[in-house]
């Protein structure tokens, strides 16, 4: 899978928009606006935004220096009840040690249109609650008085934060139409930010340059002994401000489709992060430009790079650890299933670690970071060429652009002539390149011990496979009865670990026959479900009546049984997102049907053959039919992990043919 | 040498002791208690102080074996505080497999979070939680807390078991409380479990229970209170959020409710008293009357959960409603009353539990109970019952989530337990009329007329209102057994007086009946598939609980393609048990038309676990005779 490709196609198909002379304010709120009853192009519409409007910018005081704040002006219409969700509004913020941030709520008003005529109501401190979420985190709501269908909201809030490592995540859509978005940052020069754009639409953008002025008083501080009466005076500082504004307009709402990967990823928006840090006099510090500066600078954090090199708390263990084994095949196992029995994770992300690789070795529990730079620095040490990948979970998005935070994970590659091998030691199912599927999000980022980097594949390439062997026979009152093996692999054997852990056998089967059409279950078996190389095999017997139908002395059989898909997964008439799923796979059957005596074959299905176009997948039907013998090889297979919305129409229906051919029934007549 | 031979044995003895706790031994734990458990409760020590009628302490110490991954839930190690709750203490060890300790959790180390998360918007009530990553399986956490309050109006029911996969070793309880607050308790479920009274006097009670057995979940199991032992205790005398009650009836509890939450909150401007008299003009009629009230009300307000100080209990005021256009369901039930009391009818703020299960108020035990508030309207010698926090409802619906149960009523004179209405298993209807034809390739296409009422309504009312991806959603899930199944037009019509929701749905879909050779094979019943899937339960323990009854009833002409002819048609089917009644018949009207008809009938009703058996095959017969199928065959 080339995923740099599908990136261009997916987020570089744009749409380009006018520009807009028109103004929007707050308090300006139209009878029109009031009287609209549904929204103009999209009649489900249960709210709108009718405008939001962000501005960032930064003030300066002699005390705090740079102040960035961020100032965002909303109009929301309600159409429908559905949509009063709309009238209230969270804004979060920060309260941990340092760089506190505050918002300020203001100009909170609800309009309705009572007899003609607009009637406001003010948003009062009774509607407004401030909370504290935790220890790092509050939260500003309100909730707007007055709201009934058709109303119009308005609010304003204002946020003053010192942490500008990076500017809100704009979002020019949302879950409901978006009539106008614009977002204007302006950018002292001291300070540059990389703008990361995502989506299916193009904002325009206009940039000009001004010159600013800031006034400040300026008092010195007193010398020990000196009394502390000196006056203040007043400076100038005079910069150059980089302004610039992106505006999109009509954006239609953002709907849920199965088996996406996340949503976000496709949804407009834009962030911004900063790359570079110019103050006069001083040296410039870039923090992300590109690729190969971002991930040095993470390289260089003290709680990445120096926690990658720390030494002397495990060598003595691994020896043991690696003791009689040969290949570095069975070193990378040992090491892998070593870190993830000792070390458990806390279930916290990151690329950084939170108290040490030392510690969480100490405390047998850690973040990601420390697992796996743990693993890293282990497999480093007895010689192999390992690394650290940086990953962007499927929960946090896709990693499209240069950027520090567009990364939350980090897993450890090994450098082997065949290839690299990935590991996470984070996921107790996990093996060599099986990840856990919230780490199998398109591309990571591999960093070298000289901090260079490389771009990673992290799909799936192999298929992981599920196996089926079963021989059944019918008795004459169509009662099946028999028995059979199913062997998962990769993907399917993680999946299946992560199904059955913990889960008692009783309850197990219980569920198991329920599922299939209330098969009841005996003999049942399971091996390798601990060793983790191996793939995982479930053998049992079974006996069920609910497969077959006697109709005027006729019996109608499935050859397939419980494994027949009866519906499409495909049920929506197009599709705008990639169908994901998740690593390629072959699913295959072998089955041995013995007819009852006194019967015999009327009919068979006929053998099919379904190849997707592009080498995509395909589908294997084979049957055959000798004395009281029947014999099947069913085979389905989809080639890689990702398939993209073009190709939607063509899967809908090679799985329709599938799904058709796989119910089809055997018909057994009396001799 | 003796001699220093029985010391250094001793010294190795008391080092052993120190290192680590036999008791906390998670091997040491019987096999009886370790199936189908998760977890192990080793012990649960609940020890209740109630000093006077505004102070209670409890003090908790919990000590959980946690088997596997499943079983964290079990260690259940949180307190919630607020303004009159203070935590005082709460502390956790964890040992290991051996009873080594292997971490000590102080109080700094436990999560501190807001409860205001999902449906509130915002509450000033708190929790600590304790954030424990386990390194290995099992492990064995300690848990210390102790809690002080001035509410005294609820003490926690006692449920010496509380989860499924949840083992029990031993669970103590022992409150002490003064003579002269008229201490009371009730117990329930004990029947089946060894539980032990040790203390019953004037100021103390104790309960001892050992050896719980861990049970598993089972489907269509009567609601968990009445299956899981459990005490309910409470004082005559007691205290909440600043007011003190005394009550022993009902009576007097509405009394003291009415007078020291309620009273005051029912005020109105002058303004909104005119619009509601305008609103309600010459009307003489009381429910009409509250007709035009609830109408009012469900297009002026929303609402909101807000859970501040006394807000937890007292509604907030009816001008402020009126103000800011939301509340929660006390806040928007008070104020529905206070209209109705403008245009002089009688109302009654009602508390209740809201649950789709049918969860009472237990009636014969005077105390703080229920989860929610709705209004009862008094209707000749009925109530006519309104949920105050839906924009949608119809006048007088209750739907699944407050209906037949105990209530409490609370009026100016005093409180009364009632029984909210009831709707009878052959009122919740669902009558499907409709058509459907097979073409000679066997692509489907059909329309659908289908009427809802009684408890049937509120599943279907809601579809009414959500988005039409949902929508059609909905219908590829409902008709999941026909493949390919394309919407082409859907409509409704919501019938608010008569209660009854219409749907007319216009479907097609390729392929719907199948070949094989020259037979052309489909089922009948396309549009009203038994979709209960009653699981097997291997050894079930619970009785079985229909909550409600259902009649369904369809007519369905089918017209038949041409050029085959009809080689076989189902029999005419009919099955009788105790849970109901199902009945189809297939009448041929002429060589290309057929009528399919199909009644279900479905009791609600209380069962034993032997005879969960035979409900689940009366369903499955079911579900076999809906897949009956007609063959065709094509003419030569």
């Amino acid at each position: 899978m080339k995923c740099s490709q599908l990136l261009i196609i997916l987020f570089f198909t744009l749409f380009f928009f006018k520009g807009n002379a028109q103004e929007f304010k707050l308090g300006k709120v139209s009878v029109e606006e009031l009287q609209e009853k549904n929204h103009p192009t999209d009649s489900t519409a249960v709210a709108a935004i009718l405008f939001e409007k962000g501005v960032v910018d930064f003030e300066y005081s002699q005390n705090d220096g740079f102040v960035m704040i961020t100032e965002v002006t909303t109009r929301i219409k309600i159409y429908k009840k559905e949509g009063y969700d709309w009238a209230n509004k969270a804004v979060r913020y920060y309260i941990g040690s340092n760089a506190k941030e505050t918002v300020f709520i203001s100009d909170a008003i609800t309009y309705n249109l009572i007899n003609g005529k607009i009637e406001k109501t003010k948003l009062k401190s009774d509607g407004e609650f401030d909370e504290k979420v935790n220890k790092y985190w509050g939260r500003k709501k309100i909730t707007m008085p007055n709201v009934k269908v058709g109303s119009v909201v308005e609010f304003k809030y204002r946020m003053r934060s010192s942490r500008f490592s990076e500017l809100t995540e704009w979002s020019f859509q949302s879950s409901i139409p978006v009539n106008f978005s614009e977002f204007k940052t302006f950018i002292p020069e001291y300070f540059v930010y990389n703008p990361n754009l995502k989506g299916f639409i193009s904002p325009k953008i206009t940039t000009e340059k001004h010159n600013k002025i800031i006034s400040y008083s300026y008092r010195p501080e007193a010398e020990p002994g000196e009394s502390t009466t000196s006056s203040s005076s007043q400076e100038k500082l005079e910069f150059s401000e980089t302004r610039t504004a992106y505006l999109a307009e009509n954006l239609p709402a953002m709907k849920e489709e199965a088996y996406v990967n996340n949503i976000a990823n496709y949804s407009t928006s834009i962030s911004h992060e900063l790359s570079v840090v110019r103050f006069p006099n001083q040296p410039y510090k870039t923090l992300s430009t590109d690729w190969a500066s971002v991930t040095k600078t993470i390289y260089d954090y003290d709680d990445f790079g120096p926690e990658l090199n720390k030494t002397g708390y495990f060598e003595e263990d691994l020896k043991l650890v690696i003791a009689g084994l040969n290949t570095p095949e069975e070193k990378i196992t040992a090491i892998l299933n070593y870190v993830k029995t000792t070390v458990k994770w806390n279930d916290y992300y990151g690329y950084s670690c939170n108290d040490g690789v030392k510690k969480a070795y100490k405390d047998k529990t850690g973040n990601v970071a420390e697992i796996n730079l743990m693993l890293t620095a282990m497999l480093r040490h007895i010689g192999l060429t390992a690394n650290p990948v940086l990953v962007s979970t499927r929960s946090n998005g896709i990693a499209l652009f240069p950027n520090r935070t567009a990364f939350n994970y980090v897993i450890a590659a090994v450098e082997m002539a065949n290839g690299l091998v990935l590991l996470d030691a984070s996921d107790r199912f996990s093996t060599p390149n099986v990840l856990p599927l919230r780490a199998l999000n398109w591309v990571g980022r591999l960093i070298r011990k000289d901090g260079t980097s490389i771009e990673v594949d992290l799909m799936p390439k192999a298929s992981s496979n599920d196996v089926v062997v079963m021989n059944y026979e019918i008795d004459a009152n169509g009662k099946v009865s028999g028995d059979l093996k199913r062997q998962r692999t990769d993907y399917n054997a993680m999946i299946f670990r992560e199904k059955v852990v913990d889960v008692k056998e009783d309850i197990y089967l219980e569920k198991l026959e329920n599922e299939n059409n209330k098969i009841e279950i005996n003999e049942y078996s399971r091996t390798s479900e601990k060793d983790l190389k191996a793939p995982i095999v479930e053998m049992f017997s079974y006996s069920g009546s609910n497969f077959s139908e006697i109709i005027a002395g006729s019996i109608y059989i499935n050859p397939m049984l419980f494994f027949a898909v009866e519906q499409n997964p495909f049920k929506q008439e197009n599709r705008e997102y990639p169908i994901d799923y998740g690593f390629p796979f072959i699913d295959r059957y072998s089955i041995a049907i013995k007819i009852p005596a006194g019967y015999k074959v009327e009919t068979i299905p006929t053998p099919l053959l379904l190849n997707m176009q592009d080498n995509l997948g395909s589908f294997k039907f084979m049957i055959n039919a000798s004395g009281n013998l029947i014999q099947l090889v069913i085979a389905h297979q989809i080639n890689t992990p990702i398939i993209t919305p073009e190709y939607y129409p063509m899967l809908k229906e090679f799985y329709q043919k599938m799904i058709e051919k796989q119910n089809e029934k055997i018909v057994l007549i009396k001799v | 040498m003796i001699f220093k031979y029985v010391s250094f044995l001793f010294l190795f003895f008391t080092s052993f002791i120190f290192a680590q706790k036999i008791e906390y031994n998670s091997l040491n734990i019987s096999d009886s208690l370790k199936e189908n458990a998760n977890a192990v409760v080793r012990l649960n020590q609940i020890d209740i102080a109630i000093a006077s009628q505004r102070s209670m302490s409890i003090t908790t110490k919990r000590v959980v074996s946690v088997l596997n991954e499943k079983g964290l839930s079990a260690i259940d190690a949180i307190e919630s505080y607020d303004k009159r709750t203070n935590i005082r203490n709460i502390e956790a060890t964890v040992y290991d497999i051996l009873g080594k300790e292997i971490k000590k959790i102080k109080r700094k180390d436990f999560k501190d979070q807001s409860s205001g998360e999902g449906g509130t918007l915002f509450s000033d009530n708190r929790y600590l939680y304790l954030d424990y990553t386990p390194v290995q399986y099992p492990f064995t956490v300690v848990f210390d807390s102790e809690i002080e309050t001035s509410t005294t109006a609820f003490i926690p029911k006692w449920y010496p078991s509380s989860d499924y996969f949840v083992s029990v070793e031993k669970s103590i309880l022992n409150v002490k409380y003064p003579d002269n607050l008229g201490f009371k308790k009730m117990e329930f479920n004990f029947s089946n479990s060894k539980i032990d009274k040790t203390i019953d006097t004037t100021t103390q009670l104790s309960y001892t229970a050992t050896n719980i057995l861990a049970q598993k979940q089972e489907d269509y199991s009567p609601v968990y209170n009445s299956i899981f032992p459990n005490v309910m205790m409470g004082l005559e005398l007691f205290h909440l959020e600043g007011v003190d009650g005394n009550a022993k009836t009902w009576k007097e509890f509405g009394q003291w409710y009415s007078d020291k939450i309620l009273s005051g909150t029912t005020d109105l401007p002058d303004e909104t008293k005119m619009k509601v008299k305008a609103l309600v003009g010459d009307e003489k009629d009381p429910i009409k009357k509250a007709k035009l009230i609830y109408n009012f009300v469900q297009q002026k307000v929303r609402y909101i959960s807000i859970q501040v100080g006394i807000g937890g209990w007292k509604p907030m005021l009816a001008t402020d409603v009126d103000r800011l256009g939301y509340g929660d369901c006390k806040a928007l039930t008070n104020y529905t009353k206070a209209l109705l009391d403008v245009v002089n009818v009688p109302s009654y703020y009602t508390i209740l539990y809201g649950d789709r299960k049918k969860l009472s108020i237990q009636s014969d035990f005077v105390s703080m109970q229920g989860n929610h508030v709705i209004l009862s309207i008094p209707n000749g010698n009925n109530y006519t019952w309104l949920e105050c926090t839906s924009q949608d409802d119809p006048f007088g619906y209750q739907g699944t989530f407050t209906d037949d149960r105990e209530v409490l009523v609370i009026k100016p004179d005093g409180g009364e337990i009632v029984r909210t209405k009831v709707y009878e298993d052959n009122g919740n209807t669902q009558i499907s009329k409709g058509t459907y034809t097979l073409s000679a390739n066997g692509d489907f296409s059909g329309k659908i007329t289908i009427a809802s009422e009684g408890s049937q309504y509120s599943q279907k009312a809601v579809i009414e209102n959500v988005q039409p991806t949902e929508k059609e959603a909905h219908y590829k899930e409902y008709w999941d057994n026909i493949n390919n199944l394309k919407i082409n037009k859907i409509s409704f019509s919501n019938d608010k007086d008569k209660i009854r929701l219409t749907e007319n749905v216009e479907i097609n879909a390729a392929n719907y009946g199948n070949f094989l050779a020259n037979k052309l094979i489909f089922v009948v019943n396309a549009f009203n598939q038994t979709n209960a899937n009653i699981k097997r339960i291997r050894n079930r323990k619970n009785p079985l609980e229909i909550q409600r009854g259902f009649l369904d009833e369809d007519e369905i002409t089918i017209t038949l393609p041409s050029g085959f002819s009809t080689e076989f048609l189902p029999d005419n089917y009919e099955l009788n048990s105790k849970f109901g009644e199902y009945k189809t018949e297939v009448v041929k009207r002429d060589a290309s038309n057929l009528v399919y008809k199909r009644t279900l009938f479905v009791k609600k009703g209380l069962y034993s676990n032997k005879e969960y058996d035979e409900y689940r095959l009366f369903i499955e017969q079911i579900s076999k005779n809906d897949n009956a199928k007609i063959i065709l065959t094509q003419n030569q």
